[in-house]
């Protein structure tokens, strides 16, 4: 074997410059990707929260905590008439947490499927009632029962972080990997010629995309069924709803990540380019999706961002159907609504661009 | 005789890429029921013309029909049509039969129909054997056979083959121009590109293509009429010179060369009239050669 020659290196080396000097998306890609997912992450890392949904049972007292409750901007109050409505909503999904303030103390309900939110709301109740406590010594009332408070998670105190992030991560693997499939697959079609030949056929392009819709869709389910069974019975996560939701849920998912796919088919030119994808489509829903931290904690200017994602809502839909036991009609709105209108409207766009003619 | 209305029709068309004229007024009739050969170098426009026939580009200028109807309105009959392309367009990860069951599937074939053709065409293109093997693993010639068997599959009454015998042996080219041939006998047409000059004689009717332009057209042999070329009979004689000018005396064209006597043929009924005035020791016909005839009449234009 021959001995290695720096000037055998550096031939290699100034092809691959070459090279990627000519590709102007990956340089791009090179210097840009990385500044936009640092700051997604630095933005979503950063701890802040915002649009906190907090429920507030006033039975009397308390004016010192239930002052610095409703001066928290990042927390949206809801006035509640009983500890029962409270208990309701959040078991619902409505409600983030609820402080009720009584004559014999106080008490902070919580939901435990996102525990950077119950950390937040405790931190606010437990800073309120520090003021509270520092007012009644100086004004020398030093009731201290009053002051205290205990908490209890409505929901979820037997949850692990992996339980809670589970379900999301279900619809995380299925809409990877379709997305990927399916804009390998169209560009395949592209370059074997296929897809030229497709157009002069009878098959229209509707009937090209449906038949790709349908036939990954097979697959989906085996793929959301295999995942599932792992989910739940290898990390021990909760279906409480039942499974077939769940994988209606998957399967819209996939149908969607599939015409997105076949979307951005179009504008790669290789299996290469659809890599670069990744960073682009597949990351920031990652991010911003509400899998690993609460949308709260999404910095607002971005969080509309995060309301066009459809892992965002396939995250919310399957929490609610593992986590708390929903059925179709609980997810109906919004989460599976957006779904199908995300992949209506990606389905008319690949449509669309699986143009016949060329100018 | 009422005249046949032809398969394919163009008027004047044309077809530019930025400022590269690739069609330039191309007129041109491809009768019904012939094998139509496309000739010309590359980049002459050939394939731009096959995908315009189909649709798949729009055109700047100029008219054209596709089996009696506008061009505008050929997807309508996209199921009479048999197109392939350069790529091949298979799935090299489905088998030999999958890939054509697809294509039958494609245009609708009932389950008989389907399994009829599939032997049918299994054995024209000789992959009979082979039908369980992924398309992926056939050699290139074999992977070029199926293409051509998935374009047919469907009996198109319009065949638009471009370069169909790429890596395809001389022995089964033989078989394809022949199923070619009785394809055109039973009122298809067949429209193939080629740069294989000897593939351009086996068809009815050539065209010669270049720079987006159609150079000369007709039968084979009209072509080589029109460069001027003709069959040429070479005759070893016993006195060549007195039989040379006997001949030429005859109104024959005449050159010696080397003592043999080489007579210029109008048509290829003059060699009985030839041998009844000379008796020569040996002799031997030199065809002209298409090839020839295309390089004077791309000089001349």
């Amino acid at each position: 074997m021959n001995r290695p020659a720096a000037g055998r290196v550096g031939v290699v080396a100034l092809r691959v410059v070459r090279q990627l000097k000519r590709d102007r998306r990956t340089i791009g890609l090179i210097v840009f990707a990385p500044i936009v997912l640092m700051i997604l992450f630095g933005y979503a890392l950063s701890g802040d929260m915002s649009g906190v949904h907090l429920g507030l049972v006033d039975g009397g007292g308390h004016d010192a905590l239930r002052a610095h409750l409703v001066s928290i901007q990042d927390f949206d109050i809801l006035r509640l008439g009983s500890e029962s409505d409270a208990e309701r909503l959040i078991s619902e999904g409505r409600l983030d947490g609820a402080a009720v303030l009584g004559p014999d103390g106080v008490r902070v309900l919580l939901d435990a499927s996102s525990l950077q939110i119950s950390g937040a709301i405790v931190a606010a109740v437990q800073a309120g009632t520090a003021t509270e406590r520092a007012g009644q010594e100086t004004t020398g009332r030093t009731k201290g029962a009053e002051s205290a408070f205990v908490s209890r998670y409505i929901f979820g105190y037997d949850l692990k972080m992996m339980d809670t992030v589970g379900p999301a991560i279900l619809g995380l693997v299925v809409f990877f990997f379709t997305f990927i499939n399916a804009a390998i697959a169209f560009i395949r079609e592209r370059s074997q010629g296929t897809l030229e030949k497709f157009m002069v056929s009878p098959l229209s392009r509707v009937e090209m995309v449906s038949g790709y819709v349908l036939g990954f869709s097979l697959f989906t389910i085996l793929q959301s069924a295999t995942t599932l069974f792992v989910v739940t019975t290898l990390f021990g996560v909760p279906l409480r709803g039942s499974p077939l939701t769940a994988m209606a849920v998957v399967l819209l998912l996939g149908a969607g990540a599939l015409v997105l796919g076949a979307f951005f088919s179009n504008f790669a030119r290789s299996e290469f380019q659809v890599v670069q994808f990744i960073p682009l489509i597949i990351t920031p829903q990652i991010v911003l999706c509400g899998i690993w931290w609460p949308l709260q904690s999404v910095p607002e200017f971005i969080r509309p961002f995060s309301y066009m994602l459809p892992l965002t809502y396939a995250a919310h839909a399957l929490r609610a159907v593992m986590l708390k036991g929903a059925g179709v009609a609980d997810i109906l709105y919004p989460d599976l609504l957006a779904l199908g209108i995300f992949f209506l409207i990606f389905f008319a766009a690949a449509t669309l661009m699986l143009r016949r003619e060329v100018a | 005789m009422r005249e046949i209305e032809p398969a394919i029709s163009a008027r004047g068309v044309t077809k530019s890429f930025g400022r590269q004229r690739v069609l330039d007024s191309l007129t041109v009739d491809i009768p019904s029921g012939v094998t139509y050969c496309l000739l010309g170098p590359n980049g002459s426009g050939k394939t731009t013309f096959i995908r315009a026939i189909v649709r798949l580009l729009r055109l700047d200028g100029g008219e054209m029909s596709v089996l009696g109807r506008p061009v505008s309105e050929v997807d309508k009959i996209y199921s009479k049509i048999g197109y392939m392309t350069q790529h091949k367009a298979l799935y090299p990860d489905l088998t030999v039969q999958e890939n054509m069951e697809f294509y039958a599937g494609l245009y609708g074939l009932k389950k008989q129909q389907r399994e009829a053709r599939l032997e049918e065409l299994l054995e024209m293109v000789d992959l009979s054997l082979h039908r369980s093997r992924l398309a992926g693993a056939l050699s290139g010639g074999m992977y070029q056979r199926l293409s051509l068997a998935c374009t047919l599959i469907h009996e198109p009454e319009l065949l638009l083959l471009d370069e169909p015998t790429v890596g395809v042996d001389p022995r089964l080219r033989q078989t394809f121009w022949e199923y070619f041939n009785r394809l055109a006998g039973e009122g298809k047409t067949v429209l193939i590109t080629t740069h294989l000059m000897d593939e351009a004689e086996k068809c009815r009717m050539v065209g010669y293509m270049r720079a987006g332009r159609m150079v000369a057209e007709g039968t084979p042999e009209e072509i080589l009429h029109l460069a001027g070329l003709r069959p040429i009979l070479k005759l070893w004689l016993a006195e060549p010179e007195r039989d040379a000018a006997q001949l030429q005396a005859q109104g024959y064209e005449i050159e010696v060369e080397d003592g043999v006597v080489q007579v210029r043929l109008e048509s290829h009924a003059q060699i009985k009239e030839v041998l009844t005035s000379v008796s020569p020791l040996d002799m031997r016909l030199a065809e002209p050669k298409l090839e020839e005839a295309f390089l004077r009449l791309s000089e001349a234009t």
